[in-house]
């Protein structure tokens, strides 16, 4: 539930490997990874061999003479790196963001899906 | 479970906090405490942030009292096979205390990218008044 931080960078924006569940359904794979304060254009998603990469950075912005009194977050970076496996089918992965939570489906590969197979009388 | 029912400000937490920003980073260390809190000011306004992904405002509970806000919900789980499941479920809760008077019709809470923002506006009498000086 804590944020773990990786590593600070030298710019001075820590940076966070966010907590994420990785679920299955009937549909396929699905990831789903906590990113709140990202906007949509901020959020990168790299996909090279059997690597995906998610980063983001969020934009949190002060009002002029805005004083704080707490602070128990603040501006980051958030970046994670997960392996596919071979059953997901590469091509058809989506990612929606909605609510600061980015939601990737990774449906099955077409050889990975059970498949009946017909029976030919004669 | 990931709830905290204590307030924002307890003492010996408060002191220690005090400590740890000397020494430490400027981010609060109340890291048990969910969701996490930035709260600041200016002349017209209390400003409350949370980030609290996932979470829709209709599932949000924010209360105002007389000493303070509430902010209460709970964050469910989905249905499906888990292989791994790291991001926190259950019901949460935190208390704000507001030491200056609220102007109580006009609060407002927006949530944007899963980061709440609640503005409380202060009342009249507190803001700060430019008294003019009559010379007889």
């Amino acid at each position: 539930m804590t944020k773990e931080m990786t590593k600070a960078q030298p710019q001075g924006l820590p940076r966070f490997r966010q907590p994420s569940d990785i679920l299955e359904r009937e549909e396929g794979y699905y990831i789903y990874m906590d990113l709140p304060g990202v906007d949509k254009e901020d959020l990168v998603l790299d996909l090279k061999e059997n690597e995906m990469v998610v980063s983001g950075k969020t934009r949190y912005a002060s009002r002029p003479e805005e004083k704080y009194i707490e602070v128990e977050f603040g501006n980051c970076e958030y970046r994670r790196t997960f392996t596919l496996s071979e059953s997901v089918d590469r091509e058809k992965i989506k990612a929606n963001l909605k609510n600061g939570v980015l939601e990737i489906h990774m449906p099955k590969a077409e050889k990975a899906q059970p498949k009946r197979i017909e029976i030919q009388a004669g | 479970m990931v709830i905290d029912f204590s307030t924002l400000y307890d003492v010996p937490r408060y002191m220690d906090k005090l400590f740890e920003d000397f020494w430490g980073p400027s981010i609060s260390r109340r890291r048990m405490a969910y969701p996490p809190l930035n709260i600041s000011e200016d002349e017209g306004a209390l400003y409350v942030k949370a980030e609290i992904p996932g979470v829709a405002m209709e599932d949000l509970e924010l209360t105002l009292t007389d000493k303070g806000i509430t902010l209460k919900g709970e964050r469910k789980s989905g249905e499906g096979k888990y292989f791994r499941q790291e991001r926190p479920t259950g019901v949460f809760q935190r208390i704000v205390s507001l030491n200056v008077p609220i102007d109580r019709n006009g609060v407002k809470a927006t949530m944007t990218n899963g980061v709440l923002e609640v503005v409380l506006p202060k009342s009249e009498e507190v803001k700060p008044k430019k008294i003019d000086i009559e010379i007889s």
